[in-house]
């Protein structure tokens, strides 16, 4: 466990010395917010309640939806790039789990983004854009373990989706897919309660609406009470189920690489 | 520390028709063919052996070593390094072995070069004296001081290498595997290369397996060399027996500003002969055990005018091709 904790903090570091990027992606995030602001003072001009929720509460949603978004990618590109230039070979000589290293590193980088962008943004939606606090304190807490669960979960997924490498060569496709599937159904964009019903129903089944949409619910009020703990039960078995899948099927391809050859 | 018994690994390749209709046909219908990379060799390293693993390209080294770190299932026979099967216990045998690869990095890319040490600590559980004893007798020994502090990426070729070799040997492992450690490098970091790998051998009787295509290396490092081709293996045995029967030849090439009335000097005769006669050069080859090579170079220059020399030694190459032609 130490030397995941120990890849964890230097890829704190290693992020944290990226600052062009780090001003970069937070200028366009404000933008973003921005544009986010504008639309939905637009949509709200001819009605009051947009599927139960006031202009507040969507902004609020939206908002948060947004910022907790930028944390729905993982290690899956780093792992797909791992096994197409053969690096993996040298990660394979390691003594520990290539996919619990890969996970560290996502979390440590996560952790960084997550002072130097999230907090600020955060910030700066509750001056100048008045998003409201959380619905309780209990709703407060509840939300931060649910995003982190959130979180968790897309991290997993995306290594799935980077593990797919192994048997089509290039996974860009195939993460662009992924991006948009996750961008809809995860309630990043918008909540999925103004998805029509029998979208909201497929949703109910897939594991997406657990990442974004589940965690930003609680925090408005939305989701709470017995459902909210449902909710996170909810989140809490998607994460086991990706998870016990990926680690099948890491050790299929492991075999498949190790007995083939690549 | 190495025992390899009757090892064979056979890929599987998949044959894929030319052009449009060959690749449509394949989706259906898939032809396999298969190579044996490796063909039941079998041999044994004991401990603080320095072995030089030779062949030319493509003969299996790779495949044999990549089976000795686990990262290769055998298709047949077994292995044992350090009393562990290494494609069983991955994680146990990662622990033992220690690995350079010419091409690849192990070091962390966007962090200084200390910090990659100080992740490697943890990584492969060092205690932490153990650790900087190491790291200050590497820094000394491979002149790290003034690059640890430079982030991976934007060392030289030679900076690098240097700190892959320490990188290999931080957590003190018993065997160490070298692919190609000298490779693009300049004389004087592979001099600094080769004193350190028999410094480590020295000191912590470290077990190390070379493969090179530079005869210096092996000349300098390796006591033994197991010599492979086409996945067997063709000699596995004393260097010095190799030199004796194989490394004697020599070829010199005489740059000279007049080579129209070349005539070999009677002296030389007998033992020398003229490879090749070109407008400004000529190559003169011949066997050491028969004539000194500083002879050969004495008596040219007294008979004509030579304006600079180079002298070649037998490369790998031309050994295995020799063996593999005449036996051994």
């Amino acid at each position: 466990m130490r030397k995941y904790i120990a890849i964890f903090k230097s890829q704190i570091q290693i992020t944290f010395a990226y600052s062009a990027w780090f001003w970069a992606s937070m200028i366009s995030a404000v933008f973003q917010l921005i544009i986010l602001f504008y639309f939905w003072h637009a949509v709200y001009q001819n009605s009051d309640t947009i599927g139960n929720m006031n202009i507040k509460q969507m902004i609020t949603y939206v908002m948060i939806a947004t910022i907790l978004g930028k944390f729905m990618n993982g290690a899956g590109s780093q792992l797909a790039g791992d096994i197409r230039t053969g690096q993996i070979a040298t990660e394979l000589m390691r003594p520990y789990n290539l996919l619990h290293k890969l996970m560290a590193m996502d979390l440590g980088g996560k952790t960084s983004d997550f002072i130097q962008s999230a907090v600020p943004l955060l910030v700066v939606a509750g001056l100048f854009f008045s998003i409201t606090l959380p619905e309780s304190l209990t709703a407060g807490i509840l939300f931060v373990v649910s995003s982190i669960l959130g979180i968790l979960l897309a991290g997993v997924f995306d290594l799935i989706i980077g593990l797919l490498a192994f048997w089509t060569i290039n996974t860009w496709g195939l993460r662009i897919l992924r991006n948009a599937i996750v961008l809809f159904f995860s309630g990043s964009l918008i909540p999925i309660s103004l998805f029509p019903p029998s979208m909201q129903l497929i949703s109910q089944y897939l594991p997406f609406q657990s990442m974004v949409y589940v965690p930003v619910s609680i925090y408005t009020g939305a989701i709470s009470g017995q459902d909210a703990w449902m909710a996170m039960g909810a989140q809490l078995f998607w994460i086991v189920f990706i998870y016990a899948v990926l680690r099948a099927s890491w050790s299929q391809a492991l075999r498949k690489v190790t007995i083939f050859g690549g | 520390m190495i025992e390899v018994k009757d090892l064979s690994k056979d890929y599987i390749i998949l044959k894929r028709k030319p052009g449009l209709s060959g690749a449509i046909r394949s989706l259906f219908i898939r032809e396999k063919e298969i190579k044996q990379a490796v063909d039941h060799i079998s041999f044994e390293i004991k401990p603080g052996e320095v072995v030089g693993y030779i062949g030319p390209n493509g003969a299996g080294k790779s495949t044999t070593i990549k089976m000795l770190c686990g990262i290769l299932t055998p298709s047949h026979g077994e292995i044992r390094v350090n009393g562990v099967v290494p494609y069983q216990n991955r994680k146990q045998n990662a622990i033992n072995i220690g690995a350079v690869y010419g091409q690849r990095t192990q070091l962390f890319w966007d962090i200084p070069v200390r910090e990659s040490y100080e992740l490697l600590r943890h990584i492969y559980e060092i205690p932490k004296n153990d650790f900087e004893a190491r790291m200050k007798h590497f820094t000394e020994y491979l002149n790290l001081g003034p690059i640890l502090d430079i982030p991976v990426r934007q060392l030289s070729l030679g900076q690098k290498m240097r700190c892959e070799l320490a990188a290999s040997f931080l957590h003190n492992p018993a065997v160490v595997f070298l692919d190609e450690p000298t490779i693009g490098l300049d004389v004087a970091v592979k001099e600094n290369i080769r004193k350190f790998i028999r410094e480590m051998n020295h000191l912590y009787g470290t077990t190390v397996i070379l493969t090179t295509h530079d005869m210096e290396d092996i000349e300098q490092l390796c006591q033994r060399i197991i010599i492979i081709d086409n996945g067997s293996i063709l000699y596995d045995g004393d260097l010095v027996a190799v030199k004796e029967r194989f490394g004697h030849q020599r070829t010199i090439h005489f740059e000279m500003p007049q080579t129209d009335h070349f005539k070999l000097p009677a002296s030389l005769e007998s033992t020398v002969d003229v490879a090749e006669i070109t407008e400004s050069r000529v190559s003169l080859l011949f066997s050491s055990r028969d004539i000194k090579g500083a002879e050969v170079i004495a008596i040219m220059m007294a008979e004509y005018e030579v304006n600079d020399l180079t002298i070649k030694d037998t490369s790998i190459e031309t050994i295995v091709k020799e063996i593999y032609e005449r036996g051994i």
